[in-house]
């Protein structure tokens, strides 16, 4: 089973990969529109926009923690 | 004789293919008697030595596998939270509703509710990785119980409010009974003994008209 590269999330089934394109290392939720993986400074803020609206944190403590999630994942490792 | 010696020495080293599967083995085992000892001990309580007698692996063979006690406690919570995540993946694939999604979450905590009472407990005092790899899991609940919650919503069964106030409150619920089990359910399982309470109640305050 693969895991999305950028944002961890398991890849099951054909519609958690973009364009159903099972060859790609990232999940349909890291892509844009055209299948090509988001860049980091997007991952950053859609993933903080998700922790402020599911988890209800501060926007500037959900983007810390998204950044900080993402040095963990071999998409983004290292970078801060 | 330097033809024997050479193939002597090659039956004796493992081929590479099995090295790899044995220190990836190491890896694991060591990783479960982590997760074993901090579920006794607690996480800052416990100790790599503890870790290596409950592996039953060398002490240094600790550190070859996680560069630090810190590298150990993070790999722990972010296998916890693997698992957690995949049964819930799972289940939102097949179109689980909330209540289906929150007993799921009891089940995957309840598997490994030792540890993850004193993970709770300790969160705070605990390095900033491993502070992260708990919003993460929260994250992978929160992203798997948000189309249930999106579905319920649509179909009239729950409340409209925040969707974070909601996941806080369930997960506030929980935590406040893991944190205090000894008052809840002394010597036991508190989701085994107070879970099915926790999530009626959960339920009856986001459903329209209060009910179950």
């Amino acid at each position: 089973m693969k895991t999305c590269i950028a944002c961890g999330m398991p890849m099951t089934k054909p519609e958690d990969f973009p364009l159903r394109d099972e060859s790609r290392d990232y999940c349909v939720h890291c892509a844009r529109a055209d299948g090509s993986m988001q860049s980091y400074k997007e991952k950053a803020a859609s993933m903080a926009a998700f922790l402020v609206g599911t988890q209800g944190l501060d926007e500037g403590a959900a983007l810390a923690a998204a950044k900080a999630m993402m040095a963990c994942l071999p998409a983004w490792s290292g970078r801060k | 004789m330097s033809t024997k010696s050479t193939i002597s020495t090659a039956k004796k080293s493992p081929a590479p293919k099995n090295r790899e599967a044995q220190k990836r083995e190491t890896r694991r085992r060591i990783l479960d008697a982590a997760v074993r000892v901090f579920a006794r001990d607690g996480i800052l309580a416990s100790t790599t030595a503890a870790v290596a007698v409950e592996a039953g692996v060398a002490h240094g063979s600790v550190f070859v596998h996680f560069e630090s006690q810190e590298g150990l406690i993070v790999a722990a919570i972010q296998e916890f939270g693997k698992t957690l995540s995949l049964r819930l993946h799972e289940l939102a694939q097949r179109g689980a509703g909330t209540r289906e999604v929150l007993e799921a979450h009891l089940k995957g905590i309840r598997e490994r509710e030792d540890f993850y009472a004193h993970l709770v407990v300790e969160a705070p005092l605990l390095p900033d990785e491993a502070k992260t790899s708990l919003v993460l899991i929260q994250s992978a609940i929160s992203f798997h119980l948000s189309p249930a919650i999106e579905a319920d919503r649509a179909a009239g069964r729950i409340k409209a409010m925040p969707l974070s106030l909601l996941f806080n409150t369930w997960v506030g619920l929980v935590h406040y009974y893991l944190a205090n089990r000894e008052l809840f359910a002394p010597g036991a399982s508190v989701i085994d003994e107070r879970g099915t309470e926790l999530l009626d109640h959960f339920i009856s305050l986001i459903s329209k008209g209060g009910r179950r």
